[in-house]
C-alpha cells in the first residue's frame, strides 16, 4: 500500500496524522511501509511463508468481502424487481453467502441446492404454523390418503371445464388481463371446485385465502390480517363440515371431516391449517409466467402454436426459467459442515430456486427461453432434481421430487405431476379458443415480487385477441 | 362477472395496497421521543414493522420503538432479519448470566475483521483467555497506569496551539472553536490503548488507522476488505513487536521516570496456559480486540458525557464545583446514551421466553439500549439526571447489576462477558475530561456548528450512534 492511498483513506480531519506525515522519514526504496510514520511492516502472510493458522483460515473462508455485493440489495427493491443479476452474483462469487444482515445462508448453485432440498437428515422446513407463531392452531392433514385422493380427483374432474368457462368469460371485445383474469382466477377457481363451495361464496372465500397465504411472512400488518383471516376461515367452514360430515360428496372437505384419526376428528382449525399449508401460488404463478414469456418472446409463442407437443415442455422450461416461487427456507436440524463452512445448529439457509435455475454449470445459455430446450429432463424429476440424466428446473413451490414418482399406484400422482398436467390443459384451452393473441399495444409487462419473500410472477399482462 | 373474478382483479398492480419497497422503506422522521404509527392489532396492540430497524428514523430516534417492543413484544421475533430481539432489563440481565443457555456471540460475527476472539468462546475456555490481559487492566496494574493517562490527554491538549486546520479548531476575539472528536477524543484511547499494551510512540498514527478501518470494516460494510486488510496489518506488525518484546521486555514508567512494571505485551509473553507460553498468534489476535474494543467506545462515552453535560448546564456546573462528580456522570451517560447497543447471543436448547417459543442455534439479539431505558428499573429513562437515585454509580461491579437498590447500566454488558476494558475506559474517560476541563475556560456547546434535529433547531439527538463530532466555544487566556 502506498503512502498516499493510506491518505485516500484515512478518515476525514486527522490534523494530528497530517502533522506526524509531515515529520515522517521518506518510505525507504523497495521495503514494504504500511504506516504514516514509515513504520515498516514485514507482509508475513503472503508466498507460502509463515504460519497460517485455522483462525486466519477460517477468517478468509467466513470473511466473505462485500466488494462484490451488500446484503442489503437482497431485501431492496431492485431484488423485489428482479433478484437473478444480485443472484448470478452470489452463485459466481460465493457459493455459500454469509448474509449478516438477514442472519443467513445463501446457497445458489445447482448442485447444492438440490441436495439441500434433499437432505432431510441436516435441514427442515419450517411450516408456514411456525412462522405464523401458533403451531398449534391445527394438524396439517394433507398426508391423509383420502384427501390426497379428493384432491387429486376433483382436480381432474374440473380442470378442463373450469379452463372452458374461465377463458370463455375474458370479455368478448378481445382485451383481457391475462395475470389476474385467466392465471390467478383459473387457480382460484380450481381451488373452489376442490372445496366444492357454493359460488356465491368464492370472491369472499378467495380474499380470505389470500389474505391467509400472504400473512405469513415477516410484515406484522400482513401477519394480523391473516391471522383473523385464519379465524373467519375456521368459522366459515364449521357448518359446512358439519353437514358433509353427515352427506359427505367427493370434495376435500368431505374427505377431510370423514377423517377418523387417532387423536380426535378434524376440526375446522384443521381443515384451515391443511389449506395453509399447501402451495398456493405455484399453479397460479407459473401460468403467468408461462404466457408472460411466451407473449414476450412471439417466435417460442409461434412454435407453441404450431406444435402442442411443445406446450408441456415449454411449462417445463418456465418453471426453469422463472420460477414464481424464487427460494426454498431451510434451517440445520444440527451444525453441520458444509461449503467448507460451519453452518450452526438452527441456521437459516437460503435455497435459491431461482440461481439454481440459471446456473451455466447445468443449463448452457441459462437467461434464454426456449420452448423445447435440450439439456432439461421433460419428465418428473427424481431425487436430486434429475431424470434421464437430465436436471430439471427446481420450483419449490411443489416440494422436493419423490424418488419414485411413477412407482407407488396406491397413491395419486405428485403435487408437480397434478400442477403441470393442469397448467399444461389450461394452456392448451387458450391456445384453442383465442387467435391472435399478442400483447396489447403499448403494453410492457414485467415479473415482480409484490413484497419482500412473496412469488416472482407476472401481475399485469394486458392481450387483445379474438375469440374463435 | 363471478364474485371470483371481481377478487381477481384486485390483484392487479394498481389495485390493493401499491407496491413494496422493500427494506428501501422510507420511516418519516418523528419528533424525538415518538414512535411512527406502525398499524395495530385489532386488539390495540401497536405492531412493529421490522424495516425500521434499518431506517434512519430508528438510528436517530430509537428508544420510543423499544418501548413499544419492552411494552408489546419482550421478546420479539424479526422474521425479516431472521433474530430475536430480547429487551427488558431482567431477562437481558437472566441471559448473560445464563452462560450455557445463552452462549457467545455467533461465530465469524466480526466477519473476520476481529478473528476469532474471545467473545466467541464460553465457559472455561473464555474465561482463561479473558483473565489473561484482563488482570493488566484492573486494580493495582490500572491504578500504575493512570498517570500515564493523565499525561497523554496534557499531551494531546497542548498540541491543540499548533494546529492549523478550521475543521478542528478556529481562533477568534479570545475564544476559540474547537472540535472535541477529531482534537481528543477519537484518538486519544487508542493512544492509552498503544501505550499500555507498550508499542512503540511512533506507531499511534498508524494503529489509529487500523483501527479506524477495522471498525469501518466489520459487519456487511462497504469498507469490509479495508478492515480485512488492516487487521492483517495490524497483526504482522504487532507479530514482530512480540517477537522483540521476547527478547527484551519493555516497561511502563510513572512521572518521575522511574519503571513501574512491564507494559501488557512483555507480560503476555511470559505467560504460560497449562505450562506452554502464549503464541504469537494468541497474543496478537487478542490485541486486535483490545484496539478494536477499546476505542470507538471510550471515544463515544467522552464525546456523549460532553454533549449531554453540556446540554444541562447545572449538571455540568455541579461537575466543575464538585471534582469527584465524573463518576456519576460517567455512569448516567453510559445509561442515557451507551456506544455499545447489545450483544447477539445464540441460545443452546429451545426455550421458550414470554409465550415465544425460540428453537435451539436461534440469534438473540440483548439490547442494551432498550435495557437502559427500562421504566421498569429506570424511572424516567429519557431524562439525562447524573443524581437519579435508582443507578448503581460506585465502584464497578464485577459479577452482579445490583447494589443498595440500585441497578447498573448495561453498557459494559454484565455476567461472563462483562467488557475487561470497563475500569480503564473509565478511567479514561474521567481523567481526560478532568484534564480537558482544567484546560477549557467557560466550556459551551456552538450550536451553530452542530447538527440539527428536524427541526431545523434543536440538536440533533444522539441515539444509536454516539454524538460523531461535538464542537465547543471556550475563553482563552
Amino acid at each position: 500500500m502506498s503512502e498516499g492511498k493510506v491518505q485516500d483513506k484515512a478518515p476525514p480531519g486527522g490534523a494530528l496524522q497530517k502533522r506526524a506525515k509531515g515529520a515522517a522519514a521518506e518510505p525507504p526504496g523497495n521495503s514494504v511501509v504500511l504506516g504514516l510514520n514509515g513504520v515498516e511492516v514485514p507482509v508475513r502472510h503472503k508466498g507460502g511463508a509463515g504460519y497460517r493458522t485455522y483462525e486466519v483460515h477460517q477468517r478468509e473462508r467466513v470473511g466473505q468481502s462485500t466488494e462484490k455485493i451488500k446484503p442489503i440489495q437482497l431485501i431492496s427493491e431492485d431484488f423485489l424487481r428482479d433478484p437473478y443479476p444480485l443472484l448470478g452474483i452470489l452463485r459466481e462469487n460465493y457459493p455459500c453467502y454469509r448474509d449478516w444482515l438477514s442472519n443467513q445462508y445463501w446457497v445458489t448453485r445447482f448442485d447444492d441446492v438440490t441436495s439441500l432440498i434433499q437432505d432431510e437428515a441436516n435441514f427442515e422446513t419450517r411450516s408456514k404454523l411456525w412462522f405464523y407463531g401458533c403451531e398449534d392452531y391445527g394438524r396439517d392433514l394433507f398426508s391423509e390418503l383420502p384427501v390426497l385422493e379428493a384432491h387429486a380427483g376433483r382436480i381432474d374432474a374440473n380442470a378442463e371445464a373450469l379452463a372452458d368457462k374461465v377463458i370463455g368469460d375474458l370479455a368478448g371485445g378481445g382485451h383481457a388481463n391475462l395475470a389476474t383474469e385467466f392465471a390467478a382466477r383459473y387457480a382460484l377457481e380450481l381451488l373452489i371446485a376442490v372445496l366444492d363451495l357454493p359460488d356465491e361464496d368464492a370472491g369472499e372465500f378467495a380474499e380470505r385465502y389470500w389474505r391467509m397465504q400472504r400473512g405469513y411472512l415477516w410484515d406484522p400488518v400482513a401477519e394480523q390480517a391473516g391471522l383473523r383471516a385464519m379465524d373467519e376461515l375456521a368459522t366459515y367452514f364449521y357448518p359446512l363440515m358439519t353437514e358433509r360430515r353427515k352427506s359427505p360428496g367427493d370434495d376435500l372437505i368431505s374427505a377431510v371431516a370423514g377423517l377418523d384419526l387417532p387423536d380426535g376428528p378434524a376440526t375446522p382449525q384443521d381443515l384451515v391449517v391443511t389449506l395453509l399449508e399447501r402451495d398456493h401460488e405455484t399453479l397460479h404463478g407459473s401460468l403467468a409466467n408461462y404466457w408472460y414469456l411466451l407473449l414476450t418472446h412471439p417466435d417460442q409463442l409461434h412454435r407453441v402454436q404450431e406444435e402442442r407437443r411443445l406446450v408441456k415442455l415449454g411449462y417445463l422450461e418456465t418453471l426453469r426459467h422463472s420460477t414464481p416461487v424464487l427460494t426454498a427456507r431451510r434451517f440445520t436440524r444440527q451444525e453441520v459442515e458444509r461449503f467448507g463452512l460451519l453452518l450452526p445448529e438452527g441456521a437459516l439457509v437460503m435455497c435459491s430456486a431461482a440461481a439454481a435455475n440459471r446456473d451455466p454449470r447445468i443449463f448452457s445459455d441459462p437467461d434464454t427461453f426456449v420452448v423445447d430446450r435440450k439439456d432439461i429432463c421433460h419428465r418428473e424429476a427424481r431425487g436430486q432434481f434429475r431424470a434421464d440424466g437430465l436436471a430439471t428446473g427446481v420450483a419449490p413451490g411443489f416440494g422436493k421430487p419423490s424418488i419414485h414418482p411413477a412407482l407407488p399406484e396406491d397413491r395419486p400422482r405428485s403435487l408437480f405431476a397434478i400442477n403441470r398436467d393442469t397448467a399444461v390443459i389450461a394452456s392448451r384451452v387458450v391456445l384453442d379458443m383465442l387467435t391472435d393473441l399478442k400483447l396489447a399495444t403499448g403494453a410492457s409487462p414485467c415479473l415482480r415480487s409484490r413484497r419482500l419473500g412473496e412469488m416472482h410472477t407476472c401481475w399485469d399482462l394486458p392481450v387483445t385477441f379474438r375469440k374463435r | 362477472m363471478n364474485s371470483l373474478a371481481s377478487f381477481a382483479e384486485t390483484l392487479a398492480p394498481d389495485q390493493g395496497e401499491g407496491e413494496d419497497p422493500g427494506a428501501s422503506r422510507q420511516f418519516p422522521l418523528m419528533p424525538e421521543g415518538e414512535a411512527y404509527d406502525m398499524g395495530h392489532a385489532p386488539d390495540g396492540t401497536p405492531l412493529f414493522d421490522p424495516r425500521i430497524f434499518d431506517s434512519a428514523e430508528f438510528f436517530r430516534n430509537p428508544y420510543p420503538y423499544y418501548r413499544i417492543l419492552r411494552d408489546h413484544y419482550p421478546v420479539y421475533h424479526d422474521k425479516l432479519h431472521n433474530c430475536y430481539y430480547v429487551t427488558r432489563y431482567d431477562d437481558i440481565t437472566h441471559c448473560y448470566f445464563d452462560d450455557e443457555g445463552f452462549n457467545t456471540i455467533p461465530k465469524g460475527s466480526s466477519s473476520g475483521v476481529l478473528g476469532n476472539t474471545q467473545l466467541e468462546l464460553s465457559g472455561v475456555e473464555h474465561r482463561r483467555r479473558r483473565n489473561l490481559y484482563g488482570q493488566h487492566l484492573v486494580g493495582k496494574s490500572l491504578e500504575n497506569r493512570v498517570p500515564a493517562i493523565r499525561r497523554l490527554a496534557v499531551e494531546m491538549i497542548e498540541t491543540w496551539d499548533g494546529i492549523n486546520d478550521d475543521q478542528i479548531i478556529i481562533d477568534r476575539d479570545g475564544s476559540r472553536t474547537v472540535e472535541l472528536g477529531r482534537a481528543f477524543a477519537n484518538e486519544f484511547p487508542i493512544r492509552v490503548v498503544c501505550e499500555v499494551l507498550g508499542f512503540p510512540k511512533e506507531a499511534q498514527a498508524d494503529f489509529y488507522y487500523w483501527y479506524n478501518s477495522m471498525m469501518s470494516g466489520l459487519g456487511a460494510s462497504d469498507t469490509h476488505k479495508q478492515g480485512l486488510e488492516a487487521r492483517q496489518h495490524l497483526e504482522d506488525y504487532v507479530e514482530g513487536i512480540v517477537e522483540a518484546r521476547r527478547k527484551e521486555p519493555t516497561y511502563l514508567y510513572d512521572e518521575a521516570g522511574n519503571p513501574i512494571s512491564k507494559d501488557i505485551i512483555s507480560k503476555l509473553c511470559e505467560t504460560k496456559v497449562d505450562g506452554d507460553y502464549l503464541s504469537t498468534e494468541e497474543i496478537t489476535s487478542n490485541i486486535a480486540l483490545v484496539v478494536g474494543g477499546g476505542g470507538e467506545t471510550t471515544r463515544g462515552a467522552i464525546l456523549n458525557m460532553w454533549y449531554l453535560l453540556l446540554q444541562h448546564p447545572d449538571q455540568f456546573a455541579a461537575v466543575c464545583n464538585d471534582d469527584n462528580l465524573w463518576d456519576s456522570a460517567f455512569h448516567e451517560t453510559l445509561r442515557h446514551s451507551t456506544p455499545i447497543g447489545g450483544q447477539p447471543r445464540q441460545n443452546t436448547f429451545d426455550v421458550e421466553m414470554h409465550g415465544v417459543h425460540i428453537p435451539a442455534g436461534s440469534l438473540v439479539n440483548m439490547v442494551d439500549f432498550s435495557a437502559n431505558h427500562d421504566e421498569r428499573i429506570f424511572r424516567d429513562p429519557e431524562t439525562f439526571n447524573m443524581f437519579r437515585e435508582d443507578l448503581y454509580n460506585g465502584k464497578l461491579l464485577r459479577s452482579g447489576y445490583r447494589k443498595e437498590g440500585r441497578c447498573s447500566h448495561m453498557a459494559f454488558g454484565v455476567g461472563p462477558h462483562l467488557c475487561p476494558g470497563a475500569w480503564i475506559s473509565h478511567q479514561e474517560a474521567v481523567e481526560g475530561s478532568r484534564v480537558l476541563l482544567s484546560k477549557l475556560k467557560n466550556p459551551r456547546i456552538n450550536v451553530e456548528r452542530m447538527p440539527k434535529d428536524i427541526d431545523g433547531k434543536k440538536l440533533r439527538p444522539i441515539g444509536l450512534v454516539s454524538a460523531r463530532e461535538l464542537w465547543i466555544d471556550y475563553d482563552l487566556g
